[in-house]
């Protein structure tokens, strides 16, 4: 099964911005304004790389998952790993 | 809709506003001196101690279709025969003859489990696909792992970091 890994901390600068979040990754130069639940994501990914259903799981032990699905979880991962935030093993 | 929107230019502009505004009503509104905090994603709320989602944050995992990432790059000129063509050489020129670890540190030739040059450089197409989950052309799914994470990693500065920057920019 697929597996998500996050970037490097080390690479990445994190600040958060009331709502948003601007994460600048040292490698490609690029800054990223992300909204929820990119924060929570990469937080979840930290300790390892995850599937998406230990992901989902993890998330929904530590949050209220309002609109929690598989999919949206999927979709939101493609999203992370076009940026480079996220890497697809 | 594009999965996210990158914006070429120091300014940020041409924000996708339904998308973004949506979220920022829909979430937590507490507010954080930036100043103060670390160099860490903001902490999670501590997980429920009694019944099921009793004192958790609510968490939008978001709509299909939507966007949750506005990438912001400096200003590069690039036409897309220009994206097409521009090459990223693994490695970069002053460190040629090198080995390519797996996880694309470069390596003194013959490191167990690393990988030798690819022996040309990769046009930015090639490795764009590659970054989609291909693999690069005439190389094993290893040996192409193995160089992408290289390129992941190119520096501002370092030969084929401003081709790599510029296969993030969206077409058109």
């Amino acid at each position: 099964m697929t597996r998500y890994r996050a970037a490097p901390p080390q690479t990445l600068l994190i600040r958060p911005l009331d709502a948003l979040t601007a994460i600048h990754d040292r490698r490609s130069g690029q800054t990223h304004l992300v909204a929820q639940p990119v924060p929570e994501l990469l937080a979840a990914l930290e300790d390892g790389p995850l599937d998406i259903d230990v992901l989902l799981a993890r998330l929904a032990e530590q949050f209220d998952l309002v609109d929690g699905d598989r999919e949206a979880l999927a979709e939101r991962l493609a999203e992370l790993a076009a940026t480079g935030l996220v890497e697809r093993l | 809709m594009p999965r996210n929107r990158t914006i070429g230019g120091p300014i940020l502009c041409g924000l996708p506003s339904f998308t973004i505004a949506q979220r920022i009503g829909a979430q937590d509104k507490r507010t954080m001196d930036t100043h103060d905090q670390p160099e860490t994603a903001p902490p999670a709320t501590q997980p429920a101690n009694g019944p099921a989602n009793a004192g958790r944050r609510a968490l939008m995992l978001g709509a299909a279709g939507a966007s949750v990432v506005v990438s912001i790059r400096p200003a590069l000129a690039q036409t897309t025969a220009s994206i097409s063509n521009c090459e990223i050489p693994v490695p970069d020129p002053g460190r040629a003859g090198q080995y390519i670890a797996a996880d694309g540190k470069v390596v003194p030739p013959g490191t167990q489990g690393a990988f030798a040059p690819p022996g040309r450089a990769f046009k930015g197409e090639e490795v764009k696909r590659a970054l989609a989950g291909n693999t690069l052309p005439g190389t094993s799914y290893e040996q192409s792992r193995a160089y992408t994470n290289y390129i992941r990693r190119l520096q501002q500065g370092t030969s084929g970091f401003t081709c790599f920057a510029s296969l993030q920019m969206p077409r058109g």
